[in-house]
């Protein structure tokens, strides 16, 4: 990565979390029902977005390694997945709390928490098989092949759990109708989350990347 | 060309069919696990009466633990073995691929007509819905065998292969595990089977074995 | 017309280098022996002529009358004897070989089965109803050498193929070698005999790191 890039990459990244800080504290009034509470939902949903984010990139760079088969594929596939395990603990634990605090339980099985449950143990599994397999070009071609073999459980996860499992989880914010079902003050904090922790993880992605160049460099 | 293909299918399965009804080892330690694990609960329970819906899921959790017992050796036994290397210059991977799927989704049958039964004896079940029962279990052991065996591909070669192999098929598998409790669920008399998720555990088993069959040439061929 | 070129091939195992860069180019028609001492290589320059190992660096490029050759229709011309092959073990002579050509939609009928046998000096009686298990090693690099010559593949990748063979053993492999490569096979022969050497057209010497 281009120094001067990252710099601005950086700057935004800074302003925007300053003025999230902002909008979070200062300017969102408290939920009917939620109370304070709400605040942390600004840094949970930005935080499982990144996790899907993550999955559906890993998935994407395996794909990109098994036409190409060049190892920097694989290397921007495992960096997104190493990233998208600490994004989807995160996201569990905060989602976990803000369950507690409002509902009165850590877990209950809601579709939501199962979905990202179900990403957390695709995380791991995909990570203990890397961590299982010493040479690399097996390994890039083995870890390619799982990252999307799992990706096939997205239209379940999608589509059949919410059916399965009673929700506690507010319906999606843009709904079918397309109509907002959200203040406009809290969908903008909303989107600035996202777009903070979506930086976030391009930044961290790039890293992490740029590190490994230089120790394989070296 | 699709007529080869057939035939290839055909010798893998009957191969793996000989080769494991002349290795008796194999299968009695797939169906005594099962036993065991069958055993265990039967015990536990003391004959209590059980809700369908923990039926269901006991039921599912012995079904699939004794599938790890088996559906991960289908790659793994040839490796140890030493002839997986014949069989990646003469078998062409979707014979290879289909034909391996084929005897472990036999497998599967088996073990589950085998711990059905039991179950159903020793935990004192009434079966209301059986022909349900019968389809849901068709579909879980095809779900199982499909996923099994591109897992159990991927992780021949890690020297950590079986516990492995679980931690790897959780997450794939449970698009057909919880449909499969709850309609078992169902035909123990708990709460209604709605068909849609027969259809769906069906087309999800689907996807698995078309996501299995183009994976797999990936891992067949180096190039 | 099969060529298998290999350009500036280097191959590494856990950052050691086993050999390269290495330019070469084997055709049809021809007995090229790989030589080296132990750990020079051989066997995986015949697994990468194979497309069964990607080289570190470099390329491995097989071409049939200038078309490439890989996966499947790759795997489909050729053929190895390698002491890392092994047969199924609960499986007979017979079964092994119909199992493995079947795969390649091959059928042998009993007095084709019987020729192959004489071939390749296995007597019948020997293996019978055996299982390849309980086969003497020198049985089973017969047997190597018979699916070899029943596949009919025109890339014959051998790795010491003479080795746990007796005196008349490889002479037979020579004299199979020499007259594959007249019917226009390609012949990538790895040996550290002087002799097997000695019949081959050309030579290539790896000479270790």
């Amino acid at each position: 990565m281009n120094l001067k890039q990252g710099n601005v990459l950086l700057a935004a990244i800074g302003s925007l979390t300053l003025v999230l800080l902002y909008l979070v504290f200062w300017v969102v009034p408290p939920a009917q029902g939620l109370g304070n509470y709400v605040r942390i939902a600004f840094f949970h949903i930005p935080l499982a977005w990144v996790s899907v984010l993550a999955f559906f990139m890993s998935a994407g760079w395996g794909a990109g390694y098994l036409r190409r088969r060049e190892l920097r594929f694989d290397a921007l596939s495992a960096a997104s997945a190493k990233l998208g395990l600490i994004f989807v603990v995160l996201a569990t634990v905060s989602g976990a709390i803000f369950s507690k605090l409002t509902w009165g339980a850590y877990w209950n099985w809601d579709p939501r928490q199962t979905t990202i449950f179900v990403l957390l143990l695709i995380y791991g599994a995909y990570l203990t098989l890397r961590a299982a397999m010493p040479e690399p070009n097996r390994r890039a071609r083995v870890s390619a092949v799982y990252a999307l073999f799992s990706f096939l459980t997205v239209p379940f996860l999608v589509f059949v759990i919410p059916r399965l499992f009673f929700s506690l989880h507010p319906s999606p914010v843009i709904n079918g109708s397309g109509s907002l079902a959200m203040e406009p003050v809290m969908f903008m904090t909303l989107m600035v989350g996202l777009l903070d922790a979506t930086l976030v993880y391009v930044w961290l992605v790039q890293k992490r990347i740029s590190r490994e160049n230089r120790e394989a460099a070296a | 060309m699709q007529q080869s293909i057939w035939q290839g299918i055909k010798l893998v399965f009957r191969k793996e069919l000989v080769a494991g009804l002349r290795f008796k080892a194999a299968w009695a330690a797939m169906l005594m696990f099962a036993l065991t694990t069958l055993a265990c609960v039967s015990m536990a329970m003391q004959g209590g009466m059980l809700e369908p819906r923990l039926l269901a899921a006991l039921l599912w959790i012995i079904l699939f633990f004794a599938s790890l017992a088996g559906a991960d050796r289908v790659f793994a036994d040839e490796d140890t073995v030493g002839t997986l290397l014949a069989l990646r210059i003469y078998g062409r991977s979707q014979a290879v691929l289909m034909g391996k799927m084929l005897y472990t989704f036999f497998l599967m049958v088996v073990l589950a007509t085998f711990i059905t039964p039991l179950f159903v004896l020793l935990l004192d079940v009434t079966v209301t819905v059986p022909g349900l029962l019968v389809g849901v279990l068709l579909l879980g052991c095809g779900g199982i065998a499909a996923a099994g065996t591109l897992v159990a591909a991927l992780t021949t070669g890690a020297n950590i292969h079986s516990s492995l192999f679980s931690i790897l098929m959780l997450p794939v598998i449970l698009p057909v595990f919880l449909p499969a409790i709850s309609l078992s669920a169902a035909s123990f008399g708990g709460g209604e089977g709605a068909i849609s998720y027969l259809a769906g555990m069906g087309l999800y088993d689907l996807i698995l074995v078309v996501g299995a069959s183009l994976l797999f040439d990936y891992l067949w061929y180096e190039d | 017309m099969v060529t298998i070129r290999f350009e500036a091939v280097t191959q590494c195992f856990h950052g050691r280098t086993i050999f390269g860069p290495l330019q070469a180019e084997l055709a049809s028609g021809r007995v090229v022996a790989v030589t080296g001492q132990n750990g020079s290589g051989k066997s995986t320059l015949l697994k990468l002529a194979a497309h069964l190992l990607l080289p570190t660096a470099g390329s491995v490029v097989v071409t049939a009358d200038g078309r490439a050759l890989k996966g499947d229709s790759l795997r489909r011309r050729m053929a190895m004897v390698t002491p890392e092959l092994r047969f199924y073990p609960r499986l007979t002579a017979r079964e092994n070989m119909d199992f493995l050509l079947g795969l390649r939609g091959i059928t042998l009928d009993e007095i084709a089965y019987r020729a192959l046998l004489n071939r390749v000096e296995l007597r019948e009686q020997e293996i019978g109803t055996a299982f390849a298990g309980e086969f003497s090693t020198g049985m089973r690099q017969r047997l190597k050498l018979a699916v070899l010559l029943a596949s009919g593949a025109d890339i014959w990748l051998l790795d010491e193929p003479g080795a746990n063979l007796d005196m008349a053993g490889r002479k037979l492999i020579v004299r199979e070698a020499r007259q594959a490569a007249d019917e226009g096979r390609l012949v990538c022969w790895a040996t550290n005999d002087e002799r097997e050497e000695a019949a081959a057209d050309a030579a290539i010497h790896l000479a270790g790191h």
